[in-house]
């Protein structure tokens, strides 16, 4: 059953780190952090982090984000690195985590989660309907899950942005923006995944996983930041599944 | 000379105290001259005048200078500046600029330990002496107050003397001999060791080769632990290597800055402030001491 579900982006610059002396997106990192503060709240037994990866598959409890592959300066230790771990991220015997469950799990621990993680990526090219019963499958894991799904909407929304302007991202991100805010599942799983490719919106699989994972009536939906002040669409959003006759809303809001 | 005592002396480098603020390694400080001389090499008698002067400290503290450095006497040689007619120039200034800015590090240029002393009952935090120990006395007076204290190599020269057919078998070991050993005898004279400082002074006792060398290889000063300060601004080794008069010379301070900051010199006395920071700050970051202001390219 799930408790609760959160969707983040995962840019590169939510960790701290990585921005250097400047914070950069103050307020981006602060919705997330709520964000993630509001899942841990709802008391999972577990929590499942879903985000793209190159592949499909389960990462265990032990292995990190390498922050040093974005800022070599952090692993000769040089600069302090503010409690990531970046060091112990990499074990040897295993790749470290794919950007958005390092981040996704940084998230969970910047808001003091310290129990079980399920941590799940998701190929770029899965379908929807695999997404979807990836996502199933992640809710039904225990008996209280809680679900962080790292995605991010185009990269191609501005003449700066990393991909360059693509007319077709405005449309494109206000129907999955719009899709959350609504709780309207269908219409997650209907995104069309080559025009989600083009539109380099890596958060597509996620979203999907997200529609499987969330059955039963809307969820109730709170949008947490929604803007794309580097041409990349990031939006932060709360849902509270509304599948039960004992909402936990009335606990997390006493 | 005497590169084993260099050897033995070896360390890492530790924390840099003056006046009641700390600095660890990483954080590099720029010291911004201001002369009291009608006669300085560079801009001569721009900050003669005493209003001049105070205009030029202000400047050089928006510019983002972390030390003021206050000299009355020219190194070259020239006119007799006894130490009465030094202190007159120098120490009410100082005591302006302490009045002006309580929190900002004064250093005093000078090798006298009559002025030394005046300077620092007038607020410096720093004796500069750029001439190697020649008035022993000036150890005492830092101890005295808790001051720092540079001790520089000139080699065989007396202050305000100009090299003449200098030689040295190895100018880095003669270097490290001498500041080292001024360090010892400031140690025994109880200045703090934390507030010693060493520095190779460039051009003094040296020709514009050695000057060239003892920047290649100023890692080795760095390796003895004590915080490095480094003169190098608009001097005559960058004019000769570069043909250039003084006020040509930025180019080639700024790249002797680079390479005496990616060996990791801790003050950096200069002209141009805001460009030696920039500089310094950059090679810092090159170096990995320091974060980037802003990094957004790539990480959206």
């Amino acid at each position: 059953m799930l408790t609760a579900a959160a969707v983040c982006p995962a840019p590169p610059l939510l960790a701290r780190e990585l921005t250097g002396a400047d914070p950069v997106v103050p307020e981006l990192r602060q919705a997330c952090l709520d964000a993630a503060t509001e899942l841990v709240r709802s008391a999972p037994d577990v929590v499942a982090v879903v985000g793209a990866g190159e592949q499909t598959r389960e990462f265990g409890p032990h292995v990190r984000l390498d922050l040093a592959a974005y800022a070599p300066a952090l692993a000769h230790g040089g600069l302090h690195s503010r409690g990531l771990d970046r060091q112990s991220g990499v074990t040897g015997t295993d790749e470290p985590l794919p950007l958005s469950l390092g981040l996704g799990r940084m998230l969970l621990e910047q808001a003091g989660y310290g129990g079980a993680l399920a941590l799940h990526s998701v190929h770029d090219r899965a379908s929807a309907a695999d997404c979807a019963a990836l996502g199933t499958h992640l809710a039904e894991a225990a008996a209280r899950v809680a679900l962080l799904v790292m995605a991010d909407g185009s990269a191609r929304r501005s003449l700066k942005a990393p991909g360059y302007l693509d007319e077709r991202s405005a449309p494109f991100d206000a129907e999955v923006t719009g899709a959350i805010r609504d709780g309207d599942m269908p219409a997650l799983l209907a995104l069309d995944a080559g025009l989600a490719r083009e539109l380099m919106a890596t958060g597509r699989p996620a979203w999907q996983a997200l529609a499987g994972a969330l059955s039963g009536p809307p969820p109730a939906v709170v949008i947490r930041y929604c803007d794309d002040p580097f041409g990349v669409a990031y939006l932060v959003a709360s849902l509270s599944p509304q599948h039960d006759a004992v909402p936990t809303s009335g606990r997390e809001r006493g | 000379m005497n590169s084993v005592s260099a050897a033995q002396e070896s360390a890492a480098q530790g924390m840099l105290r003056l006046g009641n603020r700390a600095f660890p390694p990483g954080q590099p400080l720029v010291m911004g001259i201001v002369n009291r001389t009608p006669d300085s090499f560079y801009r001569p008698a721009v900050t003669w005048d005493e209003a001049e002067a105070m205009d030029r400290v202000h400047q050089v503290i928006a510019a983002g200078a972390d030390i003021v450095d206050v000299g009355g006497i020219p190194a070259a040689p020239g006119a007799e500046v006894d130490a009465a007619e030094e202190i007159r120039r120098t120490v009410g200034f100082i005591s302006a600029i302490r009045a002006g800015y309580p929190e900002i590090l004064i250093s005093a240029d000078t090798w006298r330990h009559e002025t030394g002393r005046a300077a620092c009952e007038a607020g410096a935090d720093l004796l500069n002496d750029s001439w190697g120990g020649a008035d022993p006395q000036l150890a005492d007076v830092a101890a005295e107050f808790g001051a720092g204290l540079v001790c520089s190599h000139v080699g065989p020269q007396q202050p305000r003397t100009r090299p003449f057919r200098v030689a040295y078998a190895d100018v880095m070991a003669d270097v490290l001999d001498q500041v080292q050993r001024l360090a010892r005898r400031a140690l025994a004279a109880g200045v703090q060791r934390d507030r010693i400082v060493i520095d190779a002074a460039h051009d003094f006792g040296k020709n514009t080769w050695h000057s060239l060398e003892i920047t290649r290889r100023l890692d080795e000063m760095t390796q003895t632990g004590y915080p490095v300060l480094v003169s190098l601004s608009n001097k005559d080794f960058v004019g000769e290597t570069l043909n250039l008069p003084p006020e040509q010379r930025l180019p080639g301070t700024l790249a002797a800055t680079a390479i005496c900051a990616w060996h990791g010199a801790r003050i950096f006395r200069v002209h141009q402030v805001a460009e030696s920071r920039q500089v310094i700050d950059m090679v810092g970051a090159i170096r990995g001491e320091r974060p980037p202001a802003r990094a957004v390219r790539g990480l959206a």
